[in-house]
């Protein structure tokens, strides 16, 4: 291309009052990442994209509900009926959030096996896990909007659950609720949370996230630092430019991503019953729960434990018990990077007792989605406590089992032989 | 009990027309399809409007109104103990197959109001709306009535999905292709890093 | 590393040009639902349908006023008497010829309507959409002391004669709209349809 043309000046002109080139630089065609990720480090991207469409769909939803006990149910057959491709706006939009969860859970294992949390990446994990905190309120206050009966009822269980913190909790839920049971009013404030205050959050911690993990550099499933050998010009001998390499393998995973997740709106809108609940389908009802009632898949787990706690303990209620350990089974994500001691980042390298715990956490995980999603009985009460353990014991016992195992040797250099 | 299968066929266009029909005359007295447009139901069903208006639409809506029906709640409560809910989305509330039985298992109770109870829903409020027709068809007909009706519920609790079944057809095979040449490309690039 | 260069370039321009033109065809696609999710919905549509006015009642001289997709309709009983009014101003017109696409093509007339001696005229001042007071009679008002009869916008002075076309000289740039109308009986007029389907 030569010198003169418009579009070089254009750039020229633009660049010396914001420094696009400098930023495109930095972050794209001379950002590195290491020349050994694989797979696991697609999910990012994707979320990325999940993140806007929802925004963008959402603007759209929010455009014609009404966020009354009174219209809100109507409004969304009002989208789905009346206004021209409404349905495939809330079908993405619906099927976006099990997108976004199923895609999340995929990158934070992605970082649990091969320690992508630790030193020094402490910041990007912790913000991550934010995010993460975010859209589950996120999910939680966009599942009540459609005003549905399992919309009604979950808000009455969540809420409920503030009431069981000692002393003030009942008033704490009154006040959540901004009346005596879960009504148009509640509606109306986890409606204005939903398109605005989550989402705001959400932006700002995702920004805060992505700031952090260019500063510092992808992880890999070595858990190598590419940094520490570069060539005469600076630039890492293990690692390439994030474009046109990963750019082009994004655009590719965005493509089978788009193929999966098309297939579920435009041909199994409802997944089932795990997108879009049947009960849901039933306007809210204050006087009449449903026979079965459960939360939204990705939930389930957290909701297992819940119901695991069926005792008090030191003169705590089972209620309150069952809420702190619920909360902690999200928080304690929180905590990794410091419960971590081993010397080693990736599961690659670290020894038998990371790999059986990492294992058992995976296997506890699964087990308590599907206990959380079917009725509780008693052999199924039992269950849940052991893989309650399970789970827990996968982080509280991590300060021990990642030091008294032994290692593998971490090659210097990627595809270095020891 | 365990539902009877029921297999909707939503582009068969006779079977809803006749559905509809069914719904018109037995159910809506009393249950309302009050998310869905008349006008809506008529074009999707392929009814000229005219038609429609003339024949379908009883207190004189007009055609692009949704279908509401005049039954005041005082009244249905003093006449029936209840106010019968709204049956747009019944088929995606209950499944087409619940709906398909429960119409099918009537039976005589002399212990109920209404002298009927019903082996899907125990202690049903509703009377047997269809006793005339199941005592005076052959089995088969019954069954096919009930078929259609149900077959139009189906519809009319999702009435885009055909429209968005054919358009996921162009939007998959646009995705295969454009993923196709996005792998092609991703590996065209990968030459560079070996 | 740094990355080798393309063995074969022409192959990558071709692979890189295709997936970036198909990723736009997609992204165009994928606008088609959000532009057309603004698009007047079913709602929209039921509200603006047509609608019927019985006209039997309509007095020569009197007008009314309907209201269709929110907007006032005049329907005005133009009498026997004021019919030469329409002709014998046409001087002081901007268009009397009504050039300007203001009315459906069976409404170009002299009466611009399809009913001879029935006006109907959407109710909103082509100026900045006030809506005009009607001045039935023929004789000096305040605002013109030739007044031959027709409509007064208040909020800037612009004046339209008894079938709605403009004065010359006034804010307005154009005659009052007719909207699609037609009679599907004698004394029933339909707005909001040309009457065929």
């Amino acid at each position: 291309m030569s010198e003169n043309t418009i579009g070089k000046k254009g750039l020229d002109w633009v660049d010396k009052r914001f420094p696009v080139i400098d930023l495109f630089e930095r972050h794209l065609s001379k950002y590195y990442s290491p020349s050994n990720i694989n797979i696991w480090y697609l999910f990012g991207f994707l979320l990325l994209i999940v993140l806007v469409m929802q925004i963008l769909t959402g603007l759209w939803l929010m455009m014609n509900y009404t966020n009354t006990a009174e219209g809100a149910f109507s409004s969304i057959e009002y989208i789905m009926r009346d206004v021209d491709y409404g349905w495939l706006i809330r079908y993405m939009h619906a099927g976006g959030a099990s997108a976004f969860f199923a895609l999340i859970y995929l990158h934070m294992f992605r970082g649990m096996m091969y320690g992508s949390y630790q030193k020094p990446r402490e910041l990007i994990w912790v913000g991550g896990w934010f995010v993460y905190v975010l859209l589950c309120a996120e999910g939680f206050t966009g599942y009540v909007l459609p005003w549905g009966q399992m919309s009604f009822w979950a808000a009455q269980v969540i809420i409920s659950l503030v009431g069981s913190i000692p002393y003030f909790g009942e008033d704490l839920a009154i006040w959540i609720r901004g009346d005596y049971i879960v009504s148009g009013i509640t509606l109306s404030r986890l409606f204005a949370f939903h398109v605005v205050l989550l989402p705001i959050l959400i932006i700002a911690v995702v920004f805060f996230h992505i700031l952090a993990l260019h500063e510092i550099g992808s992880n890999n499933p070595d858990g190598i630092d590419v940094k520490q050998h570069t060539d005469q010009d600076g630039v890492p001998l293990d690692a390439k430019p994030f474009f046109p390499y990963d750019i082009s393998h994004d655009f590719y995973a965005l493509g089978v991503f788009l193929l999966i997740f098309c297939t579920v709106i435009f041909f199994f809108p409802e997944g089932g019953g795990y997108i879009i609940e049947y009960v849901n389908y039933e306007p809210a009802n204050p006087l009449s729960t449903p026979a079965h009632i459960v939360p939204s898949w990705y939930y389930t787990p957290f909701y297992a434990m819940l119901r695991a706690i069926d005792f008090s303990l030191f003169g705590i209620t089972a209620k309150f018990l069952g809420f702190v350990v619920m909360a902690a089974g999200i928080a304690i994500f929180a905590a990794l990077p410091w419960l971590d001691r081993s010397p080693v980042k990736s599961i690659k390298y670290k020894g038998i007792f990371s790999k059986i715990f990492l294992a058992l956490f995976v296997i506890s995980f699964f087990i308590l989605a599907y206990l959380g999603s079917v009725p509780p009985t008693e052999t199924k009460n039992l269950l849940t406590k052991v893989f309650t353990i399970g789970y827990f014991s996968y982080f509280l016992l991590m300060p021990i089992y990642t030091r008294l195992e032994k290692c593998k040797p971490v090659p210097d250099r990627v595809g270095a032989v020891i | 009990m365990e539902c009877d299968d029921f297999k909707s066929n939503v582009s068969d266009k006779a079977s809803l027309q006749r559905g509809l029909s069914t719904y018109m005359n037995y159910c809506y007295g009393c249950h309302s399809l009050k998310y869905s447009r008349y006008k809506r139901v008529a074009e999707d069903l392929s009814i000229p409007l005219e038609m429609y208006e003339n024949n379908l639409i009883y207190d004189g809506s007009k055609i692009g109104e949704l279908m509401n029906i005049s039954l005041q709640k005082d009244d249905a409560i003093e006449w029936l103990g209840a106010y019968p809910p709204d049956l747009t989305l019944e088929a995606r509330l209950r499944r087409p197959d619940w709906i398909y039985t429960y119409l099918r298992n009537y039976y005589p109770d002399s212990s109920r109001p209404y002298g009927v109870n019903n082996r899907v829903y125990q202690n049903v409020n509703m009377p047997h709306v269809l006793e005339d027709l199941q005592n005076s068809l052959p089995k088969a007909e019954y069954d096919l009535l009930i078929y259609d009706l149900t077959n139009f519920m189906t519809y009319v609790a999702d009435p885009t999905a055909e429209q968005r079944k054919r358009i996921g057809i162009y939007v998959l095979l646009f995705l295969t292709i454009f993923t196709a040449f996005a792998y092609l490309t991703y590996k065209e690039f990968k030459k560079d890093l070996k | 590393m740094q990355p080798k260069s393309p063995p074969n370039p022409g192959r990558r321009k071709f692979l890189t040009y295709t997936t970036s033109f198909l990723g736009l065809i997609g992204a165009f696609f994928t606008a088609v639902p959000f532009i057309s999710a603004f698009k007047p919905s079913a709602k929209a549509e039921a509200a603006g349908a047509p609608v019927k006015v019985d006209i039997s009642k309509l007095l020569p001289g009197e007008m009314m006023t309907v209201e269709w997709r929110g907007r006032p309709v005049f329907v005005v009983n133009i009498p026997e008497e004021n019919t030469s009014l329409v002709t014998n101003n046409l001087e002081r017109l901007a268009d009397p010829d009504m050039e300007d696409p203001s009315q459906p093509e069976y409404a170009k007339n002299d009466i611009r309507s399809r009913k001879k001696g029935l006006a109907v005229l959407t109710g909103v001042c082509t100026h900045l959409g006030c809506a005009p007071k009607y001045y039935p009679e023929a004789k000096p008002e305040d605002f013109d002391s030739k007044w031959q009869g027709g409509f007064f916008c208040p909020c800037h002075g612009s004046k339209f004669d008894l079938v709605g076309r403009v004065y010359a000289n006034v804010p307005a740039p154009t005659n009052l709209v007719v909207p699609p109308h037609f009679f599907e009986k004698d004394n029933l007029l339909v707005i909001g349809s040309d009457g065929v389907s």
